[in-house]
């Protein structure tokens, strides 16, 4: 008998199903329905909502970013709405909208994580969580438990602990060897890993003598970071057994392609969503004519690097 | 509302550093304040779209809130990104993304408008001047070179008066040295221009008791309220609905003068 012709493009990745491995970077995507006017929400694998904290937060003070050469640098400082006011008025938005959600989550204490990942565990609609250990922009927490294999290690066992969902935890570039990193919070846990975050960086006004972003540094993304990337995703594929989500600068199919071979199982689109509101979608369409012109599936390019 | 491609009908010098851009574009419903994304090539450097305002809508249908077959958005050369659009010749494509933004609002028939720009913050305030037709403009620039688009202004028969740094046209400095003469407690105020005159046009404003409103302009990822780049601090008036920051693309650009925190602007 004839089986039933599978999705080529869909993808488990640690017990979240994904139609396809498309899915949008936290920070770049709001809360999903922003982008509603401009791209249909249920053509992508998933989104990644912004990172929410226990309490709202109100961000850093002005400027806050500057392009750079292929890219942008940040520093937001988290602002959101934080957790009640993301299920209450944000997550109902998303109803019928047939796409994994992906809640991103801080704290400045572990204590804090736990009280996020415990309020979003029975919330409908939430497909899995994402731990931000790693944004350079806040002063506390963060990036102490995104450099430190120890405290990563205790936020990401303490959140397991208090969710039933799948974990993701997500990954600074800004240490020295980020396969330490990622066998860390592989030990203690997780269901998956994200890669990478953005990259320190800092712009001065020369006329000024002064710093361009009111923080004086901010996070590097976009297409100027993706050989970085790259890099990192296929270094940690080598080093964990856990899937692992790839990111950075990616600004096509290509680009999301390259991740995938190097050893993601799926991908998240960034700063491209601010250039163009569609673009990850545009970005699955063109994995699936890539898929279909060499007869393969995602999964099966997943990880098919040959080097040497 | 999708990103368009759309074609560039003319690109045209109106001095050394300043160009015309008409697009031809069927857009949806434009008011006077509205911003338009421009992403000025397919390249990856520069990455991000920039934001304009609107100058124009070119064969206007519409009392508010206009319909027409293209805009015309006027800018200044200043960077790489600005510097490549003025290269673009009729025919060829730019994406667009918009419009954006929530524009100026109708003033009441009963109130005197005084309309104050500084710079390249006459755009907006053109479009809107041009659909209300009534009201004064004072027009600050360096000198009389930057005054370009004066004559735009005159041809609506609007009062116009200059303030120029040089005083090589009308009043000799800031155009904000104007504004307390000009207007009454019940008068309404636009305001668009560099941040120093807004803040000084709306300490004048509240002075005066006269409403005033300003659109401001951030550096801008998106343009569509996501990336949060374009936060601007917000007064402690607006921090009663759990607003410190206040976005310039999805809030604004225009905001009451007093929403805004002048001191940290």
């Amino acid at each position: 008998m004839k089986k039933t012709k599978e999705n080529p493009l869909a993808i488990v990745v640690a017990g979240i199903r994904l139609k396809n491995p498309v899915m949008t970077a936290s920070g770049t995507f709001g809360y999903g329905s922003e982008f509603m006017p401009y791209t249909d929400l249920s053509k992508l694998g998933g989104i990644v909502v912004k990172g929410l904290s226990l309490k709202p937060r109100q961000g850093n003070p002005s400027p806050r970013i500057v392009e750079t050469p292929c890219g942008m640098l940040n520093a937001i400082g988290l602002q959101n709405v934080g957790v009640e006011a993301f299920i209450t008025d944000k997550l109902p938005k998303l109803k019928g909208v047939d796409t994994a959600v992906v809640a991103n989550i801080f704290g400045e204490t572990v204590d804090e994580y736990i009280e996020v990942a415990k309020r979003l565990d029975d919330t409908e609609g939430v497909s899995a969580l994402e731990i931000n250990i790693s944004c350079p922009n806040v002063k506390k927490g963060g990036i102490v438990f995104g450099t430190d294999p120890f405290e990563a290690a205790r936020v990401v066992s303490a959140v397991k602990k208090a969710t039933r969902l799948p974990v993701i935890t997500k990954l600074s570039p800004n240490v020295t060897d980020i396969r330490v990193m990622a066998k860390a919070v592989e030990d203690a846990g997780t269901d998956a890993v994200s890669l990478i975050n953005t990259i320190t960086g800092m712009v001065i006004d020369i006329e000024k003598r002064r710093p361009v972003l009111a923080t004086s540094t901010g996070g590097l993304s976009g297409p100027a970071i993706r050989p970085i990337a790259v890099r990192m995703v296929w270094q940690v594929s080598q080093a964990v057994r856990v899937p692992i989500i790839g990111m950075g600068g990616i600004m096509s199919a290509k680009d999301a392609l390259e991740f995938i071979i190097a050893g993601a199982s799926a991908v998240q689109v960034g700063t491209a969503n601010f250039v163009d509101p569609d673009i990850s979608v545009k970005v699955v369409s063109g994995i699936a004519e890539y898929v279909e012109r060499h007869g393969t599936t995602v999964k099966d390019l997943v990880g098919s690097l040959t080097t040497g | 509302m999708q990103e368009q491609r759309v074609e560039i009908l003319y690109n045209e010098p109106v001095s050394s550093r300043y160009f015309r851009l008409g697009l031809k574009w069927k857009t949806s419903v434009i008011v006077p304040g509205h911003f338009v994304m421009l992403r000025v090539s397919d390249g990856l450097d520069p990455l991000l779209r920039r934001p304009f305002g609107v100058y124009k809508v070119l064969n206007a249908k519409g009392r508010d809130k206009l319909k027409g077959d293209g805009i015309e958005l006027i800018y200044q050369v200043v960077g790489k990104g600005t510097g490549i659009l003025s290269g673009k010749t009729p025919g060829e494509v730019l994406s667009v993304l918009g419009p954006l933004g929530n524009g100026f609002p109708v003033p009441h028939p009963s109130q005197d408008i005084v309309m104050i720009a500084g710079g390249m913050g006459i755009v907006p305030l053109y479009l809107f001047a041009s659909t209300i037709k009534r009201g004064s403009l004072l027009f600050g620039a360096r000198g009389k070179a930057q005054t370009l688009v004066a004559k735009d202004f005159k041809a609506l028969g609007l009062k116009v008066r200059f303030a120029t740094e040089d005083g090589s046209l009308g009043h000799k400095g800031y155009v904000t040295d104007l504004l307390s003469g000009a207007i009454t407690p019940g008068t309404i105020v636009y305001a668009c221009g560099p941040a120093p005159m807004l803040k000084k046009a709306a300490e004048i404003c509240a002075k005066e008791g006269a409403q005033c409103y300003v659109s401001l302009e951030r550096a801008m990822a998106c343009g569509i309220g996501v990336c949060l780049g374009c936060a601007v601090k917000a007064s402690a008036h607006n921090e009663r609905e759990n607003k410190n920051y206040v976005m310039v693309c999805s809030d604004g650009p225009v905001f009451e003068s007093a929403l805004i925190d002048w001191d940290r602007i």
